[in-house]
């Protein structure tokens, strides 16, 4: 398995397989006198722009902090340990539900998406 | 038989998708001033968007991917951002088109002004996709859209030389107006070959959850449907030659001009007819396109998305397509000039294809993708083809616009 090629960017989803966004980095650990391990993956617009520079990935994340609180100025991760299946799609047993991953959804549903009659 | 109705529902949707405003103008105005020299640009336009669709078909159909969530994964998000941002803008600029064209209908029937009516035609757009399932919004629309077809009738009746018609399927060079000759090719060819055409499609395929078994009927589709667009278009050229041209209506710059096209063959009924072929084709163009801007969005970031799923079960996916929606009504609304905006829309399109088209050659030769169901060499020779088309169509596009634009 190659990390960029068959883990960086594939579609993730939950148990319920809910698609719940793309892997948008990934976090390595690396300890002394061993190889690097993947630890986790991370999901989400901050990540996403690290990706395309510091000052993107600096603007992102004060925007989100600014509109949702500080808890949300640094990416979701989803530890690798998680991880149950890896095809066309990534799966990790977590559910979405219980993360903060969909708040912005939430939001949206509650907020606007829900007010709206036939919704 | 489950399988011919199929692939019959099939190639009636394609021609929904297929027949919009940029053809409709862009083949009216190029058989006013030229007659049928420029039925070439259609058929070319028809070869590759058939092999186009094609292939984004078989590439849903097998490995259970859109054509956008390909490009992302194999590519990365770095190189994903162009086309998704070149196709977010394009994508938005025919679908402002697309409601300018419901908005000109609405005039001609009514008589009010045609700013009046883009955010009507906008909010009922939206609320059929609010409330509608996939298959209604495919199925329903595009039976409607058979009206189109009076076109064909039309050309038919007009008798024209068919000895001409198949010389003019033939390349040639222009006699007279050079710089608006090739400008309207370019035109022709970025309404034929429209990126959110193919990617609509692969969305589509995963919607209707295909699966290897419809490798077949998405071949079936993708040629019939794709022909038979592309004969409407041609049916649309022939009458605006015979008809247009043929009462001194060279320029088509107005679009009060055009329903002029089918009155000579139905008389009153042609008025009609005109006005309900605009109106459907555009209004079926304006659902496709505002889906696709969701399918794109959600899509490229990972979100739950589906037609068929309620608003408030993807609220990020439903979201798009209401502001595109509404937000591609301002421009029709504030008075911006329909079919000054489409012919601009129809250039750039064709500006934009080599950035949709390029991963193709790739997604299309990925065993990881595809496996054995990869190009062969005629499918890989047509996409190389589009790709070099695409390049000078993005090369002369823009100079073209600014000596051959109207």
């Amino acid at each position: 398995m190659q990390l960029l090629r068959d883990i960086l960017d594939k579609q993730v989803v939950d148990r319920e397989q809910v698609k719940i966004g793309k892997v948008d980095s990934i976090v390595a650990e690396l300890k002394p006198g061993k190889p690097p391990r993947v630890s986790a993956v991370e999901l989400g617009s901050i990540a996403l722009a690290r990706r395309l520079g510091s000052t993107p990935a600096r603007w992102t994340a004060k925007l989100a902090a600014g509109l949702s609180g500080k808890q949300q100025a640094r990416p979701h991760r989803i530890t690798w340990n998680k991880v149950r299946d890896i095809g066309v799609d990534i799966e990790f047993d977590i559910d979405v539900r219980r993360t903060r991953i969909f708040a912005w959804q939430d939001w949206l549903r509650d907020h606007v998406v829900g007010r709206i009659p036939g919704a | 038989m489950k399988k011919l109705l199929e692939i019959s529902l099939g190639v009636v949707t394609s021609v929904g998708g297929f027949l919009e405003v940029g053809s409709m103008a862009t083949a009216a105005q190029a058989g006013a001033l030229f007659g049928f020299q420029l039925i070439w640009a259609v058929v070319l336009g028809t070869i590759c968007i058939i092999f186009l669709v094609e292939m984004a078909g078989r590439f849903a159909a097998v490995s259970h991917h859109t054509i956008a969530d390909g490009i992302r994964e194999r590519f990365g998000f770095n190189a994903f951002i162009w086309p998704l941002i070149a196709t977010l803008l394009v994508n938005f600029l025919v679908l402002s088109a697309e409601i300018g064209g419901v908005a000109i209908a609405a005039e001609l029937a009514t008589g009010i002004g045609f700013q009046w009516w883009a955010l009507p035609a906008a909010f009922l757009a939206w609320l059929l996709l609010w409330k509608g399932t996939f298959g209604l919004i495919e199925k329903g629309v595009s039976m409607l859209g058979l009206v189109t077809l009076s076109f064909v009738v039309a050309a038919v009746m007009l008798r024209p030389e068919w000895k001409e018609v198949a010389v003019g399927a033939v390349p040639s060079l222009p006699r007279h107006d050079t710089a608006k000759y090739w400008f309207m090719a370019v035109s022709i060819l970025g309404a034929s070959i429209s990126p959110y055409l193919f990617m609509f499609y692969s969305s589509g395929a995963i919607e209707d959850q295909w699966d290897k078994s419809y490798l077949g009927t998405n071949r079936a589709i993708a040629g019939l449907g794709m022909s038979f667009g592309g004969t409407i278009s041609v049916g649309v050229l022939i009458v605006a030659a015979l008809v247009l041209g043929a009462h001194g209506v060279t320029e088509v710059d107005d679009y009060n001009q055009l329903p002029l096209m089918l009155i000579p063959i139905f008389g009153f009924w042609g008025f009609v007819l005109f006005v309900a072929s605009l109106a459907i084709a555009c209004f079926g163009a304006a659902l496709e396109v505002a889906l696709q801007q969701a399918y794109l969005v959600a899509q490229g970031f990972g979100w739950n998305w589906g037609e068929d799923l309620k608003p408030r079960d993807d609220p990020g996916f439903s979201l798009v397509y209401t502001l595109t929606l509404f937000l591609a009504a301002v421009p029709i609304t504030l008075g911006l000039d329909p079919l000054k905006l489409t012919i601009f829309s129809m250039a750039l399109t064709a500006a934009s294809l080599p950035l949709t088209v390029v991963p193709f050659l790739f997604l299309l030769n990925d065993d990881r993708y595809v496996g054995e169901h990869r190009n062969g060499v005629v499918s890989n020779a047509a996409v190389i083809f589009v790709i070099a088309l695409g390049f000078v169509l993005a090369v002369v596009s823009i100079p073209l616009q600014i000596f051959g634009g109207t």
